[in-house]
């Protein structure tokens, strides 16, 4: 090929080329494999060739040539695959747009890093793109941040329905099989300034955060979030037990398992660990190692049926309609649907003043400005920072919780033996 | 100053090879006395688990995740790198006074590194999984996780330190070959393997490279680096956050391994008689530098106390507040305190100055160093952004446990230089002898 015929196409320029340079990865590689990306778009390259071309350096690099995702295994390509054109388009494009994300910046949301996925895998820069589905990033735009694509659980939790019964908590224990004090589900009784004695209550989850700290530091990619639905889990498989996700943590949600779990091993069925990924991240984690919330990843998985799916333990516990589970990426969901018609049933006077909101709805994330993007919003008053927490309608000894789990600890260090000695 | 050890012999060197006493044996019955107590209290962890500690979790849990053990990690590299940096700056800096206690500055380096991995084997939950997770992760996770980094930069460091050691012995042994005990001759081969005497020069320059890395990123990417990232970073707890945590890191690093070695310094003069070998002016000099790093210690800390006070975010005010009226913490400040009063007051008056008056200042300065780092673990996790758990601020106090692995971890310190001073010389040749010049 000529270099007039180089110059077609357009070339890696340098700022895209410092940004591949960033990376540990072959930057040369990237910038060939871009270009010659373009020329079999404009299909002046065959896809098998490319392959071919690439496949020895992209295994030296990367050990592995993930790229039958896009592009087929030169074995199987159908001569006449008129797609394999659009396919191969659709993976290549927006190259440079893609490269420019790689950079980031500090406001950097995990959309963006997904979107280090997406660019990695358009540059067959599998190594990079395995990278940001292990942290965090999901590797797919499929879970993204509020991009609508794919599936992304959350919650929408009506505070102002809420009364404080700890029906969710006891389901939560139950289902997941937790140890005395590791309370996934917590709910918090609270006065506030200014409100007198009345109680308000909060629904603690893990709030699944899609630029979430936990997945961030963890040292050995334990903790993640799962690219298909956002949501994030530990692989008790891989955890050390460092507890750093806990400490990471803005909303403290983590419950380590500190000695033997009050259910053993055997009373806890496959179907409730083990993910559609063949990943052990359900029901309570073995000693050692750490644990909280995952939204249900076996009901999400189909694993209790198909009807629950959608669902979780807490919300189906919930007499009150205050906990609203489903895909928030999804209008008709339930936790969309419940904070629309709760909005419409509380409109706002927009004819006297035409540039009010369109409701009177306050609705607010945990500690937003922590920058994690929590998937869980609150319908109803944030606790200010004097709320302090008391005593609710119901204790949590009433419903066989316990609240501070460091005296069934101490007691259970004393005796010698399990969390409940 | 200058202190000129030139004229003792080669027999002084080898002293503590040469020589077996009953205040020997009785110092080696201590350390595996305290290694001894550890190991029973960890059996104990080894079959019920973390549970046996007195950590929690913090939120409804009402404790502290983290405590002694990672307060202690921070503590033993801390006295690792600083001593390390010390070593490397008398090599690049040409401080000949200090040439005496550079190989046992190089020595408590590898001993407290080793303590600090021992606290992390003991701090996670599955030591089983050290290797079996980190190594895989390793390639993904060290671009996102401030504890790869810690692991990456750490393992790195080790690797130089044991290198720039084994290097260096390598001229001495076989210098000091003829004075050295037969029964370790396969040892000695090991360490002097292939080795000629026109390496000499290469060795020499090899060294001063890796001391120049070692000065370089010690400050920068180990105590003033990953060390403090591995808490600066993090969105949730209001006392760890901010830039001033690497320098602060840095200057308990450096105010502790002085300390380390003025204490092990001593404790060979005292035990092999080496008056002559390590004299009191090298002492005088290293309370000069414990004075200089306490006061830096303590202005960084002043940096923080101020900041967190004056008109600072809510919880960042709290945290500190609680943190000043900690009795604690000022327990720890004052034996600083202490140490730079000592230190400036005998640099002015050098009549006052009195080794054993300089070693009781450097274990208070390490008491206060341990406890000030614990503290910062233990009260940063007691005050989180989010407050409204009633189980936050959680409790912690050590468990006998925690408590003993401190202890096990000095005993291994101490049994490690007992063995090692029987085995090699623990003063470089070069401290007493010019080096020798060999026609390459």
């Amino acid at each position: 090929m000529s270099t007039d015929d180089e110059s077609m196409y357009t070339t890696v320029d340098e700022e895209d080329r410092q940004l591949l340079e960033e990376t540990e990865f072959d930057a040369e590689l990237g910038a060939e494999m871009a270009r010659d990306a373009q020329r079999v778009a404009a299909d002046e390259l065959s896809e098998v060739e490319f392959y071919r071309r690439y496949h020895d350096r992209i295994l030296e690099e990367f050990d592995v040539d993930d790229r039958e995702i896009a592009i087929p295994d030169p074995d199987e390509v159908d001569a006449d695959d008129v797609n394999a054109v659009d396919r191969v388009e659709e993976a290549f494009g927006g190259i440079g747009e893609a490269l420019r994300d790689v950079g980031g910046d500090d406001a950097e949301s995990r959309r963006s890093v997904m979107k280090k996925g997406a660019a990695a895998a358009a540059l067959g820069l599998s190594g990079l793109g395995t990278a940001g589905a292990t942290t965090g990033g999901n590797g797919t735009a499929g879970a993204g941040g509020d991009d609508g694509e794919g599936t992304r659980w959350g919650m929408t939790i009506n505070l102002n329905n809420c009364d404080g019964c700890l029906a969710c908590m006891v389901a939560c224990n139950q289902e997941h099989n937790l140890s005395r004090g590791a309370n996934w589900m917590y709910v918090f009784s609270f006065e506030d300034e200014g409100q007198g004695d009345e109680t308000n209550f909060l629904p603690r989850t893990c709030q699944h955060c899609t630029d979430s700290p936990c997945t961030k530091v963890c040292p050995v990619g334990a903790r993640h979030t799962r690219e298909e639905d956002g949501l994030v889990l530990t692989d008790y498989d891989i955890c050390i037990g460092c507890r750093y996700c806990e400490v990471s943590c803005p909303y403290g949600v983590n419950y380590f398992q500190w000695g033997e779990p009050d259910v053993p091993e055997s009373e806890v069925d496959d179907d409730h660990q083990i993910d559609d990924r063949g990943r052990w991240v359900g029901s309570r984690p073995p000693e050692g190692v750490m644990g909280k919330c995952t939204f249900c990843v076996d009901r999400q998985d189909g694993q209790m049926g198909e009807d629950l799916i959608g669902t979780t333990a807490c919300e189906e516990a919930c007499a009150m309609n205050a906990i609203h589970f489903g895909d928030l990426n999804d209008p008709e969901s339930d936790p969309n649907q419940h904070l629309a018609e709760y909005r419409d049933g509380q409109e706002n006077d927009t004819s006297t003043y035409p540039n009010r909101k369109g409701h009177t709805v306050s609705t607010f994330k945990l500690m937003e400005e922590r920058g994690t993007e929590p998937n869980v919003q609150f319908i109803g008053n944030e606790p200010s920072p004097h709320a302090e927490q008391v005593e609710g309608p119901v204790a949590y000894e009433d419903v066989g919780l316990v609240d501070d789990r460091k005296e069934v600890l101490d007691r259970g260090a004393a005796a010698n033996g399990g969390e409940e000695a | 100053m200058s202190v000129d050890v030139t004229g003792v012999d080669r027999d002084t060197l080898v002293r503590p090879i040469k020589t077996f006493s009953n205040r020997y044996v009785a110092a080696l019955a201590v350390a595996l006395g305290l290694i001894g107590v550890w190991l029973f209290f960890y059996s104990q962890q080894l079959r019920n688990g973390l549970i046996v500690t007195n950590l929690a979790d913090w939120g409804s849990g009402g404790g502290v995740p983290w405590g002694l053990y990672i307060g202690a990690f921070i503590w033993w590299v801390g006295i690792a790198h600083g001593g390390i940096i010390l070593s490397a700056a008398v090599r690049l800096l040409g401080m000949d006074t200090y040439q005496p206690v550079a190989r046992l500055a190089e020595l408590l380096t590898i001993a407290a590194l080793t303590c600090a991995g021992i606290f992390i084997l003991i701090h996670v939950g599955r030591p089983d999984r050290l290797v079996t997770s980190v190594l895989p992760a390793w390639p993904t996770r060290v671009q996102w996780s401030p504890l790869m980094w810690d692991v990456t930069v750490i393992t790195a460091y080790f690797v130089l330190t044991a290198t720039y050691l084994a290097l260096t012995i390598r001229y001495d042994v076989n210098r000091l070959r003829d004075r050295l005990p037969n029964r370790l001759e396969p040892l000695y081969a090991a360490l002097t393997v292939g080795y000629t005497e026109t390496e000499d020069e290469v060795v020499e320059r090899m060294v001063w490279w890796i001391a120049f890395a070692i000065i370089i990123m010690a400050p920068l990417l180990l105590h003033g680096g990953v060390i403090p990232w591995l808490f600066s970073l993090l969105p949730s707890m209001a006392g760890w956050h901010g830039g001033v945590q690497g320098p602060s890191f840095l200057s308990i690093a450096l105010t502790s391994a002085v300390s380390g070695i003025i204490i092990i310094a001593a404790a060979f003069r005292h035990a092999y008689g080496w008056e002559e070998l390590i004299p009191r002016a090298v002492f005088q000099g290293l309370a000069k530098w414990l004075g200089f790093f306490s006061l830096i210690f303590l202005w960084l800390q002043l940096q923080q106390v101020i900041t967190g006070i004056f008109a600072a975010p809510t919880t960042l005010q709290h945290a500190t507040e609680v943190k000043i009226s900690t009795p604690l913490y000022w327990v720890a400040i004052g034996l600083v305190v202490l140490a730079m009063l000592y230190a400036f007051a005998t640099a002015l008056r050098p009549d006052l100055f009195d080794i054993r008056a300089l070693v009781g200042i450097s274990v208070g300065v390490l008491i206060g160093t341990l406890t000030e780092k614990v503290l910062f673990v233990v009260e940063g996790l007691q005050h989180a952004h989010f407050a409204l758990y009633d189980g936050v601020p959680g409790q912690y106090v050590p468990s006998p446990v925690e408590i003993s692995a401190v202890l096990g971890t000095v005993g291994i310190v101490v049994l490690f230089f007992l063995v090692v001073s029987k085995v090699i010389p623990v003063v470089e040749l070069h401290a007493i002898e010019e080096h020798e010049e060999v026609d390459a």
